[in-house]
């Protein structure tokens, strides 16, 4: 790709985020803000490691600078709100009684830095009868309704395998905050943003409640069967869990589909019909089944697709890695990680005017940072810093 | 323009949206409610989401579709044809004078209509162009056709949803244009900040399929630093890696499922301690993340137990309060639009429709006081057409 770069420090080159947020949905945001150029300072406790050897936090800390701070020292609260002064975004997904406990609050803040926009990340929201409760990516679909709608049949649902409340509250967060900021820009003013993560799943399924509150409509359950088109779903092809996913949309890819399988029954003039498809959807799905044991995912694919049939390979981890089309259009990042050497993590989906990927920077561990934010940011002196790391407030690597 | 709508962010930002569908509708949804003044170009045809069902009211027609009208609330609708010369000379009129343009030619339609891919930038060029499409204007798929479930398997989610062995399953509707809607808006206002310093629009590509490879929380680091495949574990978590883990499970209950989320290791212990296995934090069996997780079944039957004949909203009130426990209920379509917390987020509103009444759409999942979305209802196919094209 030869995408042009006008501006190689990254579009958000400037912006200063402070990132308090864990686990995934928080570091996600960030994370794209920090490919965008966005000064991301991340502030961890100083008592847990963040670089594992499951490559988790390597993979979301990318292009952050780590300070580790304890918030619950005088000295380091002090320094936090030093740090909220120079700062436009501060981030975090504690559950709410962590910052209370800290009295971290939006209103102590916006004191110091009228212009600040602070976002926190709660399961359900900072207000309401479940407020104080835990959530977790795959708990929150629940709430949303997520897996109501996924199973084999109505009798067990099924939870997605992606924690589906964190990316998409990720995503929530990355175009709310740049909003906001927006808003600072013309009123002068910051604000307080609460994103719940049970609630981003549902507004990825609006057409579901509409309709269910217009007239009551409730989907089937019935695996990846589908309303609309047929034949529709994943069938196993050949070596091991290997599966392609396909959907005749029409007559007219159904008729180039029985073209490429050649099977008397499936000829039939009648099946062109969407109708007659689906009302013998278990006898098509028999046929075509045998059909593709037999073949080749990425094969049949590309052949499939050659004659305008909604085909694709079910990918795997290590098929995505290894996919023809990511690795042609550079989408992969391989980084140089102090512990474990060359990882392949996947690169920027928005591809604007992100920071050059060779200056991309690994994800730092606890500390790493701390002296040149608070020397070069912040005026402390190295006596200032000995003293901080000796009462166990910063920790320095 | 009412004076609220005007004290919105994108108040003044003029979106031409040429995207059908829902990727670019819901991204334009969210600039319309932030205050953005949305024009949507429409074939003669409507927009296709028009055709698809779940529908409103009783009929169905081009008007009631749920997923139409849900992705382009408080849009305006013109109607252009933009196979005839006239069509186009209008709209590059319009893209001229616009600030945002979201559109999803993918390589096929921008071949066959002849739309280069920097003639509106090249033209506009402080215009900030979006390009919405399932596999990017480059690369072996860039010709390929698509819906939701080839999304799906291309980008890494239909593997790992389902049971072990069995079919993988989608994720309902239309989640990859989803997803991608959202990454839309992100693009959008990272590109007017960008904007805003130096006054260069811009065009920004993004793929779907690359929009689900990045919303992937370990998947791939499972194979580059572990070598493990990811499978697909129904309600629970893999065995093999780091990763392996017991407590992210679904029970039942006399009222339906309940999903528990338990993930670290105090939340381990205060799990054991609540069903009364406190022992088990001294039994070397479950010592290990991954020998809890081997033990799964058994462990999964003595919550259930424990559950007994409690409902889900019991269940969930004892285990976060006295336990802290993370557990939600699992809720269908109707019941999570009457869910007590949901309500008094007020996640949902109530929006009437001309033609197939009233419905209730969610808003967003962000809260502030300081910008309140506009959210009013989507437009009848060509409703704004003269008010457009005339002014």
């Amino acid at each position: 790709m030869s995408a042009k770069r006008e501006n190689a420090q990254g579009s958000l080159a400037g912006l200063r985020v402070l990132d308090l947020t864990r686990v995934w949905a928080g570091p996600l945001a960030t994370r794209i803000y920090g490919d965008y150029g966005a000064n991301i300072i991340k502030i961890s406790d100083p008592r847990v490691p963040l670089i594992n050897p499951n490559g988790l936090n390597s993979k979301l800390n990318r292009n952050k600078k780590n300070i580790g701070l304890r918030l619950d020292k005088t000295n380091g609260r002090n320094i936090f709100l030093e740090l909220t002064s120079v700062s436009d975004i501060i981030i975090e997904n504690f559950r709410p009684r962590v910052m209370r406990n800290l009295n971290i609050t939006y209103e102590t803040l916006a004191r110091i830095n009228p212009h600040i926009i602070m976002c926190s990340m709660p399961g359900f929201g900072l207000e309401g009868p479940y407020s104080e409760y835990p959530a977790f990516g795959t708990t929150a679909e629940a709430l949303a309704g997520i897996p109501s709608l996924i199973g084999y049949d109505s009798s067990l649902p099924i939870s997605t395998g992606v924690a589906y409340g964190d990316p998409v509250s990720g995503l929530n967060a990355v175009g709310i905050l740049l909003t906001a900021l927006r808003h600072r820009n013309i009123t002068g003013t910051g604000q307080f943003i609460d994103i719940a993560l049970a609630a981003s799943p549902a507004c990825n399924l609006g057409e579901f409640f509409a309709a269910n509150s217009s007239n009551g409509y409730k989907p089937t359950i019935n695996g990846n069967k589908s309303e609309h088109y047929s034949p529709h779903g994943a069938y196993k092809t050949r070596g091991e869990d290997q599966w392609i996913s396909i959907s005749i949309t029409n007559g007219k890819s159904w008729k180039a589909f029985t073209e490429i399988i050649d099977n008397t029954i499936l000829n039939a003039e009648d099946y062109c019909v969407f109708e007659n498809r689906k009302q013998d959807e278990k006898l098509i799905d028999a046929h075509i089944s045998d059909w593709f044991a037999s073949k080749d995912a990425e094969e049949v694919m590309f052949q499939l697709q050659n004659r305008g049939i909604s085909a694709g390979v079910v990918s795997n981890n290590r098929q995505l890695l290894s996919d023809p089309h990511l690795n042609e259009r550079d989408f992969f990042v391989d980084m140089n990680e102090p512990l474990f050497g060359v990882k392949r993590y996947d690169g920027q989906s928005i591809r604007g005017n992100f920071k050059n990927k060779s200056d991309w920077e690994t994800a730092e561990d606890v500390g790493e940072s701390s002296k040149e934010i608070l020397m070069e940011l912040l005026g402390y002196t190295s006596d200032d810093c000995e003293t901080l790391e000796k009462e166990g407030t910063v920790l320095f690597r | 323009m009412d004076k609220s709508r005007q004290s919105l962010p994108l108040a003044g930002l003029k979106v031409i949206e040429v995207a059908q569908g829902v990727a670019g509708p819901h991204c334009g949804r969210i600039l319309a409610a932030m205050g953005a003044d949305v024009v949507k170009i429409e074939p003669p045809s409507g927009d296709w989401s028009r055709s698809i069902g779940p529908f409103l009211g009783e009929d169905e027609n081009i008007e009631s579709s749920a997923t139409y009208q849900y992705n382009n609330s408080g849009k305006k609708s013109v109607l252009l044809d933009l196979s005839v010369p006239k069509g186009i000379s209008t709209f590059t009129v319009l893209v001229s004078e616009a600030d945002i343009l979201i559109e999803d030619w993918d390589m096929s339609s921008r071949a066959l209509n002849g739309i280069e891919k920097d003639r509106f930038t090249k033209l506009n060029s402080s215009l900030i162009e979006i390009s919405l499409t399932p596999f990017g204007l480059s690369g072996p798929y860039s010709h390929f056709t698509s819906t939701p479930i080839i999304q799906l398997a291309l980008g890494g989610y239909l593997y790992l949803t389902g049971l072990p062995g069995k079919e993988p399953l989608m994720l309902p509707g239309h989640q990859p244009d989803y997803l991608t809607g959202l990454n839309g808006n992100g693009a959008v206002q990272i590109a007017l900040w960008e904007r805003d310093q130096t006054g260069a629009g811009q065009f920004v590509e993004i793929a779907m399929m690359e929009t689900l490879a990045t919303l992937h929380q370990f998947t791939m680091e499972m194979e580059t630093y572990e070598g493990f495949i990811r499978n697909r574990n129904g309600n629970l978590w893999q065995k093999e890696s780091a990763f392996a883990n017991y407590g992210i499970t679904t029970i039942e209950c006399v009222d339906g499922h309940i999903c528990f989320g338990i993930s670290t290791e105090d939340q381990w212990e205060r799990l054991c301690m609540m069903i009364g296995k406190g022992e088990f934090l001294e039994d070397p069996q479950y010592a290990t993340r991954s020998g809890r997780r081997s033990l799964a079944t058994y462990l999964d039957s003595l919550l259930s137990e424990w559950v007994g004949e409690r409902t889900r909203h019991e269940v969930m009130v004892e285990a976060s309060e006295m336990w802290g426990l993370p557990t939600a209920p699992v809720l269908g379509i109707s019941e999570v639009l009457e869910d007590a917390q949901f309500l008094h987020r007020g996640l949902f509103t109530e929006i009437n429709h001309p033609i197939s009444g009233k419905a209730h759409f969610p808003t967003f999942p962000f809260k502030t006081v300081d910008m309140i979305p506009d959210l009013s209802r989507a437009p009848l196919l060509g409703e704004h057409t003269s008010e457009v094209i005339h002014s």
